[in-house]
C-alpha cells in the first residue's frame, strides 16, 4: 500500500526537498578508487591484497554505474589453445594504424587468462541460456521475466558482493569533482625529462585526498587518502543509444586540471544507435544487456591477419565515415540482426569452436535484435582505451605525473593497446581495463605503502568546497540540461564528429569557446541533482575543447579519425600521439610524442599494402587504385 | 526515450531504483513510502530501474523526452505543466506543481 489513507495513489509525487546523506562527512584509507567499474574494481581489490585499507567512491552503485554493466563480450588471449601471439600482434598494429602500443598489449597477451579466471571466480562471467533459447521470452519480448528467470547470474551484483568479501567500504551516488594536493616532489610523466605535472616556477604537488559530492543530498565529502586511483571512465555530450551517460569525463577534467597531459583525444567512437528508436538505449541493445558476457578469443591466425584486420578497420573506423558522406539507406526497421549465424570473426570466436568441445570461446551469440545505422550514439566519446591520461611509453602503472595519482580504465588512461581505430574484435575492452586496473591498485598499494598521510590543507578544503556549492548560490543563470543540448547540437553533426575538416572543426570551436567563457560561469542549480548537472557541464565543455584542438591538430586520417581535407595517412608527420595540457599561460598547449620503432611496423611497405582499409579520397591522392570490396564496404559511393 | 511509471501504486517502496538509478532519476519519498520519478529528463533509458522494479510499476518508452534548444533557459525546481495521470484514464494538469 502506499503509506497513507485514502484512495490509491496514481500521480507521481514531488521530488523531497531533503535527503539525508548516509555518509559522514570525512573518510580516510591509503588508498581511494574513484569509480567502479572493471578498472576500478580491479584496482581496489588488488589494492586491499597488497594490504592497503581502500575506499570507493562510486557517480552511481558498482555494477550498475558507467559503461561496465554493459560489455556484451570478454576476450582472453590463451596459448594453451594455440592462440599465435605474432597473429595477434600484427592484426592489432595493422588495425590500429599503428598507434598500438605493444608494451601495454603484451601485458594483454600475458595476463588476460589471469582475469579471465579472476573474473569467472567472482562470478561476473556466469554462462546462462540466451533469450531466444529460454522460454517464450524473446517472442513475448518479457525483458523483466528474462531478468527474473536467471536473476541469481545477474552480473550486476557481484560488483557489490566482491567489494564486501574484501572489506572495502564504498561510498555510492557520491562524484568525485577534485582532487586534494599538497607540496610534494617532481616525478617524471613520460614527457620531456624531468618535465611533470610542474613546469618551471610552479609548485609540484604529491595527492593527499579526493573531495565529492554525495549527488542525492548535496553533502561535500573530503576522502583523505595516500594514493588515489581515478577508474572514472571517458564520457559523452549526451548519451543517444549507447549507455555512457553516468560517464562525463570527471577524470579527465580532474587531471587536466592539475597540469597532467591528456591523449587521443581526435579518435572518435564507433558505436551506432538504430534509425527506428535514436536515442533509445534499451530498444538498441535489449537482449544483448540482459544475458551473459560471451567468451571471445582465439579467432585471428596467420592465415586471415590482414583480412582480420582491415575487415575490423572497416566496421569500426570506415562504417562511420561512409555512412556520413553518402547518406543513410532507409529502414523500416524490420532488419534483424543475428550475430550468432555471422562468420566466427566476427562473433569474436575461436576458429576451432564448432569442431572442439573443450573450446569455450563461441564469441558474441545474442539474441537477434534490429539493425543499427546511426552513428554518434556516443557523441564525444573516444575510440575505445586510446584517450585519457598519458603515463609515458615506459609506463604499465598507470602512474601519472602527480605523485600518488594512477589512472586506470577506457576513456581516463590512454594505453592504447588498440591503436588508432579498435581492431581488437569484441571483448576486448572489459578484459583490458580490468587488467590497467589490476596494474594501477598494485601500483598505488606500493606507493601508499612507503607514504606517510599528509595534513589535508583546510584552505584549500574550504575553498574547492564553496566553488562545489556555487551553481546553487546564483541568484540567475542558465539550466544546464539546456546547456548539454546546446553542446550536443554543436559536436554531434557529422561534419564535426565524422568527417572533419580546418572550418567546420574552427566553426564548433568558436561556439564551445564561447560556452566556456559565457555558459559555464553561469550553469545555474536549483537542487543537489542539478548540481551534479552543473559540474558535468563543465567537464564536457573542457572534452568539447580538447577534442576539437586534438582534431585541428592531426592533419592527416587514421583510423578513428577522418578529416576530410587530409584523407590519408601521413606518417612522416603525423606517426605519433598527440598529448595536450594546460600551458602555464592558461592555454592548452599540444606536443607530439614520436613512437618507438618496432611499434610503427615496416615503414618501407607500400604504401596501399601497409594501410588496409581507405579512407574516401586516399586512393586518388596516393595514387593507387582502390580494391573494389573495400569500396564496396568503405568507400564515397 | 525514458523511464516512465506505469502504476505508482505498484510501488512497493524498496528504492531499488533509487539505488541503482546511474543518473541520480529516482528520489525516495519516505512518507509516502515511493519512489519518485524526479528526472526523467536525465534518463539515459538503459532500463535497469525497470528490468529490476520488484512491484513492475516501471516501463521504458520509445517516446523522447527533452525541450526544444531555445536561446536560453533557466532552471525550474517545480514540475510546472506537467500532466499526471490522476486515475487511470484521465490526465489533469498540474498547476504550479499541484492539482488543481
Amino acid at each position: 500500500m502506499n503509506g497513507k489513507e485514502g484512495a490509491p495513489r496514481v500521480m507521481e509525487l514531488p521530488r523531497p526537498k531533503e535527503v539525508k546523506c548516509p555518509y559522514k562527512e570525512q573518510y580516510q584509507a591509503d588508498v581511494a578508487v574513484i569509480g567502479c567499474g572493471f578498472a576500478g574494481l580491479n584496482a581496489a581489490v588488488s589494492a586491499r591484497e597488497a594490504g592497503q585499507t581502500v575506499i570507493v567512491l562510486d557517480k552511481g552503485k558498482p555494477g550498475y554505474s558507467g559503461l561496465s554493466p554493459w560489455p556484451s563480450s570478454f576476450r582472453w588471449f590463451d596459448p594453451e589453445r594455440g592462440d599465435d601471439e605474432d597473429a595477434f600482434k600484427e592484426a592489432m598494429m595493422r588495425g590500429g594504424d599503428y598507434l598500438c602500443n605493444l608494451r601495454w598489449y603484451d601485458c594483454w597477451l600475458k595476463e588476460s587468462k589471469g582475469i579471465y579466471q579472476r573474473l569467472s571466480e567472482w562470478g561476473i562471467l556466469a554462462q546462462y541460456p540466451k533469450a531466444s533459447e529460454a522460454g517464450d521470452f524473446y517472442e513475448r519480448e518479457d525483458f523483466a521475466g528474462y531478468r527474473e528467470m536467471f536473476d541469481k547470474f545477474d552480473r550486476h551484483k557481484r560488483w557489490v558482493e566482491v567489494l564486501d568479501r574484501y572489506e572495502i567500504p564504498y561510498l555510492e551516488h557520491t562524484m568525485a569533482t577534485d582532487l586534494v594536493t599538497a607540496p610534494g616532489d617532481l616525478v617524471s610523466n613520460g614527457l620531456a625529462a624531468g618535465e611533470a605535472s610542474a613546469r618551471e616556477g610552479e609548485q609540484p604537488e604529491k595527492i593527499c585526498g579526493v573531495m565529492a559530492l554525495h549527488v542525492p543530498s548535496g553533502q561535500v565529502i573530503t576522502v583523505r587518502a595516500k594514493a588515489v586511483v581515478m577508474a572514472t571512465g571517458g564520457g559523452s555530450y549526451k548519451p543517444t543509444g549507447y549507455p555512457v551517460g553516468g560517464d562525463t569525463f570527471d577524470g579527465e577534467y580532474m587531471a587536466y586540471e592539475h597540469g597532467l597531459p591528456i591523449m587521443g583525444k581526435e579518435f572518435e567512437d564507433f558505436h551506432t544507435t538504430s534509425s527506428q528508436a535514436p536515442g533509445n538505449v534499451f530498444l538498441d541493445n535489449h537482449w544483448q544487456y540482459l544475458e551473459n558476457i560471451w567468451l571471445c578469443g582465439g579467432d585471428v591466425d596467420k592465415s586471415n591477419v590482414v583480412d582480420y584486420a582491415a575487415s575490423k578497420g572497416n566496421i569500426m573506423a570506415m562504417g562511420r565515415v561512409r555512412k556520413a558522406v553518402n547518406g543513410v539507406a532507409q529502414a523500416d526497421g524490420s532488419e534483424i540482426q543475428d550475430v550468432a549465424t555471422a562468420s566466427y570473426t566476427r562473433r569474436g570466436g575461436s576458429r576451432v569452436y564448432e569442431t572442439d568441445p573443450e573450446e569455450i570461446r563461441s564469441g558474441k551469440m545474442s539474441t537477434p535484435v534490429a539493425a543499427s545505422a546511426l552513428a554518434g550514439a556516443a557523441t564525444g566519446m573516444c575510440c575505445h582505451l586510446t584517450s585519457g591520461v598519458f603515463c609515458g611509453l615506459e609506463d604499465t602503472d598507470g602512474a601519472t605525473g602527480l605523485a600518488g595519482l594512477y589512472v586506470a580504465g577506457d576513456g581516463i588512461h590512454a594505453t592504447s593497446p588498440s591503436g588508432a581505430a579498435y581492431p581488437c574484435g569484441v571483448g576486448f575492452t572489459s578484459c583490458f581495463t580490468s587488467i590497467d586496473g589490476d596494474h594501477a591498485g598494485k601500483a598505488a598499494a606500493a606507493y601508499a605503502a612507503e607514504e606517510e598521510f599528509s595534513e589535508v590543507p583546510a584552505e584549500q578544503i574550504a575553498a574547492k568546497k564553496e566553488e562545489i556549492l556555487e551553481p546553487l548560490k546564483r541568484k540567475s543563470g542558465f539550466d544546464p540540461n539546456w546547456a548539454r543540448d546546446v553542446l550536443h547540437s554543436i559536436m554531434a553533426p557529422y561534419w564535426v564528429s565524422v568527417a572533419k575538416s580546418e572550418e567546420t572543426l574552427k566553426a564548433a570551436l568558436v561556439q564551445v569557446e564561447y560556452m566556456r567563457d559565457h555558459v559555464v560561469p553561469k550553469l545555474q542549480a536549483g537542487t543537489s541533482h542539478d548540481l551534479r548537472l552543473c559540474i558535468e557541464m563543465k567537464h564536457k565543455v573542457l572534452s568539447a575543447e580538447l577534442k576539437l584542438r586534438a582534431s585541428l591538430e592531426r592533419k592527416e586520417s587514421r583510423g578513428g579519425m577522418y578529416r576530410e581535407d587530409y584523407p590519408y595517412r601521413d606518417d612522416e608527420n603525423y606517426l605519433c600521439y598527440i598529448v595536450q595540457r594546460r600551458a602555464v599561460d592558461g592555454t592548452i598547449s599540444a606536443e607530439k610524442i614520436p613512437l618507438p620503432d618496432e611499434w610503427a611496423g615496416n615503414r618501407e611497405e607500400a604504401y596501399n599494402s601497409r594501410y588496409i582499409y581507405y579512407f574516401p579520397g586516399e586512393p586518388e591522392i596516393k595514387g593507387f587504385e582502390a580494391p573494389k570490396k573495400q569500396w564496396g564496404q568503405g568507400g564515397r559511393s | 526515450m525514458s523511464v516512465v511509471r506505469i502504476d505508482l501504486n505498484r510501488c512497493i517502496g524498496c528504492q531499488t531504483c533509487v539505488e541503482i538509478c546511474p543518473l541520480d532519476v529516482f528520489y525516495f519519498d519516505e512518507a509516502a513510502h515511493k519512489s519518485v520519478l524526479a528526472y526523467p529528463e536525465n534518463c539515459q533509458s538503459c532500463g535497469q530501474c525497470y528490468l529490476n522494479c520488484k512491484g513492475h510499476c516501471l516501463g521504458i518508452s520509445n517516446d523522447t523526452y527533452g525541450y526544444p534548444i531555445t536561446a536560453f533557459r533557466g532552471v525550474t525546481t517545480s514540475p510546472m505543466n506537467r500532466m499526471v495521470v490522476t486515475e487511470p484514464g484521465v490526465l489533469t494538469e498540474l498547476t504550479n506543481g499541484k492539482l488543481p
